[in-house]
């Protein structure tokens, strides 16, 4: 027999978790299982919805009283909001990038094994470290005269030496850079845990069948790894919408700057709230902000196939 | 999951900042009225009572923290049922700080505000009480810029503590000499130092843009410079006149040049201004900018004898050219504060004359109160920024919303200086987000007539 065909059951079944019974427990248990929940769900309920409901509400007054849509239209027709919704959104257009090279330094390391630990660590190691550290470790390593650009003049690469954070061309490009360099380890180590965890098997019977890096890894590792990496690709939108202000405040002191370049839809709200004093515009920004993640969650989920998901392979 | 808890923590902050800030607002008219305090009751309490006071300072005014430790513990010495503790601010998290705690309506119960704009607002938005409920305006007196700066509707908002000269420009007299220069005085000697020193490999003037505040002094000490009066700027906020006006939008091409003769150091939007500065004090640069407050120190690191003070070289033919700006950082009495008079006792222990006195000597600085004897000082460079002072200008950046200076000064000095805005485009800028802070803020307008009216 044909090798390959007793190979592509195997690899069916490896691909695809059998879809889970969409099992209904019985209500009883699931009053059961409320005095465990409750606590946990009052605590969010009282903290997470007194403040969303308080936002929203917000979001359509002016000084105490009702402003209908006038706090959102003065947000929207803002061009410092634009600016910043633009912000993110080029932002989005770096999570490709980061899945691409998260996937394929996990891939390296899984083929390669020897020395895997340490480089598992060392990869991992900028997604542990604090966000004000790498800001100012940043901060003053890319300035005009900072270290990098002081190496590459030294080896002939002046040319290509700008102001990476001062120059608004170069500014939310070289933030975003700095978000990849910190986000890619968290994407290494959950690929490779998924990769550790795949039958070797599937593996050595495409490899007896000639199937070279690229193929073996497009058509086995990519397919195997699609939940974890729609949860990846998810997580690191939302990442890119809505979890890059503390990038931002450190390495520009709360400014944004150069000139707006670097301004997010977070430091928006922040800077609305409490530095223009207009909580009311804060909380129309925030509602806005808050819709444009759900969406991307609603979308994760929606996207899930049974048995896909992140925590379910 | 992590994730989505910070979105609804950030929208926890939206709502801690919009709702709580609601109760203030909405007994708010169009213009704004103060909150104020009790009748004046100035009986202290005989029980326990403890102050927080939130303040900065000791970055401008190095030893100032070791006065206010002192001064707390006399104080406690003389009233040992009063504690008062003390919460350093940075820079950067002053404005913000403040404005959460106004949000929440606690936090400090006396607060260090800058003078001007910056204690108006959070008077108007109803987060402080006007001192002059509680200190005798026979004390108030004294206090010198309060009723130019801080009042408002025949009321003293916060009570000055001490004189920033703002802001004396530092000249290394040796590195221009080296270069056959002389300290520049007019705008053209200042252009055509810059050329000398650019062919020769020499910073003239250090300066960093990067956190923002720098441009709000390039501002002031540029944008005066035409003016006839601060009134010119607070027309401009309200819509008498624009910042595209001739003598408003000088400023902004006068920039321009400094950038076109490469006048500042080529990494001045990497760097902060206190990592700029020390370039000057190295020799690598002619001459930098610094607090008043500061000056003295910088001039000792460097030697007095290869120091000149001076102000920004002079283009416009305005009162205001040539002058030093003066301005007093002050205190202010929180709404929320429950003990709101043992504050105000607290602020005239700090003007006694024992105290006055011993700020001078921890810190080198002039309290703000024309009973510190400026006649006893000797030091002359003390004296000579003292005297800057006394006969200073408005400091203008005072006299715009706080919202402009971060927003369009801030931005379009950044952008200006690193040569992707001109200077017309910086002044229309400014405009235009006038205009926009306008219909943000509804009663903005309002506010700035009853203040400069």
């Amino acid at each position: 027999m044909n090798p390959v065909t007793t190979v592509a059951p195997r690899e069916r079944t490896a691909v695809t978790a059998p879809a889970r019974p969409r099992s209904r427990r019985p209500r009883h248990r699931l009053w059961g299982l409320l005095p465990w929940v409750a606590p946990a769900a009052l605590t969010i309920a009282f903290v997470f919805g007194y403040s969303l409901i308080d936002v929203f509400a917000q979001s359509l007054q002016y000084k105490g009283t009702w402003a209908g849509l006038d706090n959102f239209m003065i947000v929207v027709t803002d061009p410092l909001f634009r600016t910043a919704i633009l912000h993110n959104a080029q932002l989005l257009l770096v999570v490709p990038v980061l899945i691409v090279i998260a996937l394929g330094l996990a891939i390296l390391l899984f083929e390669t094994r020897r020395g895997m630990r340490g480089y598992r660590a060392a990869l991992f190691f900028p997604y542990i470290l604090p966000i004000p550290v790498v800001g100012v470790v940043f901060g003053v390593l890319l300035q005009l005269n900072g270290g990098l650009n002081q190496a590459l003049r030294a080896v002939g690469l002046g040319g290509i030496a700008p102001d990476w954070l001062g120059d608004p061309n170069w500014a939310l490009w070289t933030m975003a850079a700095i978000i990849v360099w910190k986000e890619v380890g968290f994407g290494i180590v959950l690929f490779l845990a998924r990769l550790m965890s795949l039958s070797t098997e599937v593996y050595e019977a495409a490899r007896l069948d000639g199937a070279g890096f690229f193929r073996l890894h497009r058509h086995i590792t990519v397919p195997q790894l699609r939940g974890l990496i729609l949860f990846y690709v998810i997580n690191e939108a939302i990442v890119m919408v809505s979890w890059v202000f503390n990038y931002v405040y450190v390495m520009t002191n709360g400014q944004g700057g150069p000139g707006t370049s670097t301004v997010v839809s977070e430091l928006y709200i922040y800077r609305s709230a409490f530095v223009d004093r207009s909580p009311e515009l804060a909380a129309a920004a925030a509602v806005m902000l808050f819709a444009a993640t759900l969406v991307l969650i609603i979308g994760f989920f929606r996207m899930q196939r049974p048995g896909e998901g992140a925590f379910d392979e | 999951m992590k994730r989505l808890s910070a979105l609804l923590a950030l929208l926890c902050t939206a709502a801690l900042a919009a709702g709580c800030s609601s109760d203030a607002s909405r007994s708010r008219g169009d213009a704004a009225t103060l909150a104020t305090g009790a009748p004046a009751d100035t009986s202290l309490p005989s029980g326990p009572v403890h102050l927080v006071m939130w303040w900065w300072g000791d970055q401008e005014a190095p030893g100032a923290k070791a006065w206010l430790a002192d001064t707390v513990a006399a104080y406690h010495q003389k009233h040992p049922n009063i504690t008062i503790e003390t919460v350093l601010q940075t820079t950067d998290g002053l404005i913000p700080g403040f404005q959460a705690a106004a949000a929440a309506k606690q936090g400090p119960d006396l607060q260090y505000f800058w003078g001007g704009i910056y204690s108006q607002q959070p008077a108007w938005a109803g987060s402080i009480v006007p001192v002059s409920d509680y200190v005798p305006a026979a004390e108030l007196k004294h206090y010198l810029n309060a009723a130019a700066e801080d009042s408002y509707d025949g009321k003293i908002l916060t009570a000055p503590w001490y004189v920033n000269p703002q802001f004396p420009v530092l000249v290394r007299k040796d590195v221009l000499a080296a270069h056959g220069l002389e300290v520049p005085r007019t705008w053209d000697d200042f252009m055509t130092a810059c050329d000398t020193l650019h062919k020769a490999g020499v910073t003239t003037i250090a300066g960093g843009v990067k956190d923002g505040w720098f441009g709000g002094w390039l501002f002031s000490m540029l944008g005066a410079q035409p003016l006839d009066s601060q009134t010119d700027v607070t027309d401009a906020v309200v819509g008498k006149k624009k910042f595209t006006d001739a003598e408003l939008a000088e400023m902004w091409t006068r920039l321009q040049e400094t950038r076109e003769h490469h006048c500042w150091n080529d990494d001045i939007n990497s760097l902060e201004l206190y990592q700029a500065q020390q370039r000057w004090v190295s020799g690598d640069a002619a001459m930098t900018i610094t607090a008043g407050t500061d000056a003295p120190n910088f001039v000792q690191k460097v030697g007095a004898d290869k120091v000149a003070i001076t102000t920004m070289p002079t283009f416009g033919d305005g009162p205001f050219a040539g002058k030093m700006a003066t301005t007093s950082q002050t205190i202010g009495i929180t709404s929320w504060s429950k003990y709101p008079q043992v504050g105000a006792d607290f602020i005239q222990f700090m003007h006694s004359p024992d105290r006055l006195q011993a700020f001078y000597d921890k810190t080198g600085v002039m309290p703000a109160d024309d009973r510190f004897d400026v006649s006893k000082v000797s030091d002359p460079t003390k004296k000579q920024l003292f005297d800057m002072a006394l006969k200073g200008s408005p400091y203008i950046e005072n006299y715009i919303p706080v919202e402009l200076d971060s927003n369009a000064v801030f931005t379009n000095v950044q952008l200006v200086l690193q040569g992707s805005r001109s200077g017309k485009d910086a002044a229309a800028d400014m405009q235009k987000q006038m205009e926009r802070l306008r219909i943000k803020d509804r009663s903005l307008a309002k506010n700035f007539e009853a203040w400069a009216g």
